[in-house]
């Protein structure tokens, strides 16, 4: 049988890779007793759980993952530049380095407010 | 790269403005006035450099075209932007002086996002600068998060976290419907949506459709619109309540009316049941209203209602009228929310209460006031008056009876509660009696609103000449 609709394709996959796992989960899975003292516990990979699931982070790392991210999508537009470099030419170079010039302004006045000082 | 560039010479402007704020925030921090009064000035500048500047003409592959209808938009979100900076200096110079310089930076961003979408003709560029215009206005929704009254401490923080998560979903629906529709169409340009009229390129237009009616607080997705009014710094508010539902609107024209025009009798009873539905909500939600800020959230909806009702005649003349009608709305709306944030200012809060014998007190801000809510409600000689009278004539004129009849109704009702409003400041009685302490830029902001919402009521023709060259941008012929 060959399926005519790419779409109708895909939704029939789709499917049978959730059910399988779905299924293969409940076929599959270690049983526990109803009086386990393991059956009310969080699951945590087979291991057993250490300390609340409602942990407390610091706000810090927020401010760190959002200079991840400004790093981050430095880099993103900086490789596909660096493979056409030559074809770029003048005109990429100034257009990437306004960029991260914008992105410097940005990351300077961060590390002014002191982002990064962790007191 | 520098044959098209000078296309962008306002946009860059106005960037380069906002990262001279950011360093001059980052090595001399100024407590003062002088950030705020600097970057009004350097947008007065940018918005008197806009007339000098002639930079018509289309980027490579049609992604952006900059025509009357671009250099419309960027002078009516300059002018709210000039507007929104005055009317914020005094509040952020007493409030919050040690960290004025992010507010301007972030607004001066959204403007930027605003400037660069009305332009916009491809998808990716066009959500982009969508974005850029709404992630800082999260965040200035937030800007006065230990700003609320005792009883409602983090009014400020879920008026931000409503507009974020809103924003965040209508953002989400709007690329969910993109790709649909850049998957049957085969192009990013809005032009290309009628190529391939299937029905799963118009379930994606529904979407995109869907998301943006969250932007412009069209019913049924309204729901943010009075309490992120209600929470937000009021100044803010003012800036939130007319520049994104301008640039709003005119991503709606340039999708609908501009790529999708071929189609139109998929889209246009969607577009009219969204006008219709909110002039009724909008109208009939803000009667009830006590606080000032919520009835004016609801007259938003209203008053988006009206516009939409415009572009639904789906002429370049109905197109002129929503812009001129959204023109006299950033004006009025932008007065409105100066004047209560003045006599909230001393304490007290926004609601109707407040402003009871605000005539009495300061009669130039009660007098502003009530030009102001005469221009929302459509009194002849305001500018609000034209506004309306032309809306309902577009669409009159494009069949649409119906709508105008209960357009027209529910503008007597819309009469009623800014009335009630206008009685309250000149009627009843207040506690106080002293005059309204008001700053110089605040006062200065309201001034100009007057001047523009009392001049276009006397001599609207210069402006709805301008609103008829620019929607030839978008619909040709007549």
């Amino acid at each position: 049988m060959v399926i005519e609709s790419p779409l109708l394709a895909f939704l029939i996959v789709a499917f049978a890779v959730a059910g399988s796992m779905l299924v293969g989960a409940k076929l599959l899975r270690v049983r526990a007793k109803h009086s386990s003292p393991l059956k009310p516990t969080t699951y945590e990979c087979g291991e057993s759980p250490a300390g609340p699931a409602w942990v407390r982070f610091h706000a810090r790392y927020y401010v760190v993952a959002l200079f991840f991210v400004v790093f981050d999508i430095e880099a993103a537009f900086l490789f596909p530049w660096a493979l056409v470099v030559r074809e770029a030419g003048t005109a990429g170079l100034v257009a990437v380095f306004s960029f991260v010039a914008v992105l410097m302004v940005g990351w300077l006045w961060a590390v002014k407010k002191g982002a990064l000082r962790w007191q | 790269m520098s044959a098209w560039l000078h296309l962008f010479t306002l946009e860059l402007a106005v960037v380069a403005i906002a990262l001279l704020v950011l360093l001059w925030d980052a090595f001399a921090p100024a407590a003062g006035r002088a950030v705020g009064w600097t970057t009004a000035l350097l947008l007065g500048g940018v918005f008197a450099a806009s007339f000098f500047v002639d930079g018509r003409g289309t980027v490579p592959h049609g992604v952006f075209v900059r025509d009357e209808w671009v250099v419309f938009h960027e002078r009516l979100f300059l002018a709210a932007g000039i507007l929104g900076v005055l009317g914020s200096i005094d509040w952020l110079a007493t409030r919050t002086p040690k960290r004025q310089a992010e507010y301007y930076a972030l607004l001066l961003f959204s403007l930027a996002g605003m400037m660069l979408l009305a332009g916009a003709r491809d998808w990716i560029l066009l959500v982009t600068c969508f974005e850029l215009m709404s992630m800082p206005l999260y965040v200035l929704c937030a800007y006065g998060k230990q700003d609320g009254p005792a009883s409602e401490p983090k009014l400020a923080a879920e008026a931000g976290l409503k507009l974020f998560i809103t924003g965040a979903a209508s953002s989400g629906l709007t690329l969910f419907g993109l790709a649909l529709v850049v998957g049957m169409t085969g192009t990013t340009h809005v032009g290309g949506i009628g190529a391939n009229p299937a029905p799963l390129t118009i379930v994606g237009m529904l979407f995109v459709l869907a998301g943006f009616g969250f932007k412009v607080g069209a019913v049924p997705f309204h729901m943010w619109v009075p309490d992120t009014y209600q929470g937000a710094p009021t100044p803010f508010v003012a800036f939130l309540s007319v520049a994104p539902k301008a640039a709003g609107l005119a991503t709606l024209a340039i999708v609908l009316l501009g790529g999708w025009s071929a189609d139109s009798s998929v889209w246009l009873p969607v577009l009219l049941v969204l006008a219709g539905a909110s002039m009724v909500v909008g109208n009939l939600f803000a009667l009830p209203q006590t606080d000032a800020r919520r009835l004016l959230g609801f007259s938003g909806v209203a008053q988006i209602g009206y516009a939409l009702l415009a572009l639904g005649a789906m002429s370049r003349g109905g197109l002129a009228m929503t812009l001129f009608f959204v023109a006299t709305y950033v004006f009025t709306n932008l007065g409105v929310f100066f004047v209560l944030h003045a006599a909230a200012e001393e304490g007290g809060g926004h609601s109707l209460a407040r402003i009871a014998g605000l005539s009495r007190r300061s009669p130039w801000l009660g007098g502003a006031l009530l030009v102001f809510l005469l221009s929302l409600a459509g009194i002849p000689f305001v500018a609000g008056f034209w506004a309306k009278l032309f809306v309902f004539m577009e669409a009159w004129n494009a069949g649409l009876v119906g709508l105008v009849v209960l357009g027209v109704a529910l503008a007597v009702i819309g009469l009623y509660y800014y009335l009630t409003v206008a009685r309250s400041t000149y009627m009843a009685d207040g506690d106080r009696t002293t005059p309204v302490p008001t700053g110089f830029a605040l006062r200065a902001a309201i001034l100009v609103c007057l001047i523009f919402v009392v001049g276009l009521g006397l001599w609207p023709r210069p402006l709805v000449e301008a609103a008829d060259r620019a929607a030839a941008g978008i619909v040709s012929g007549r």
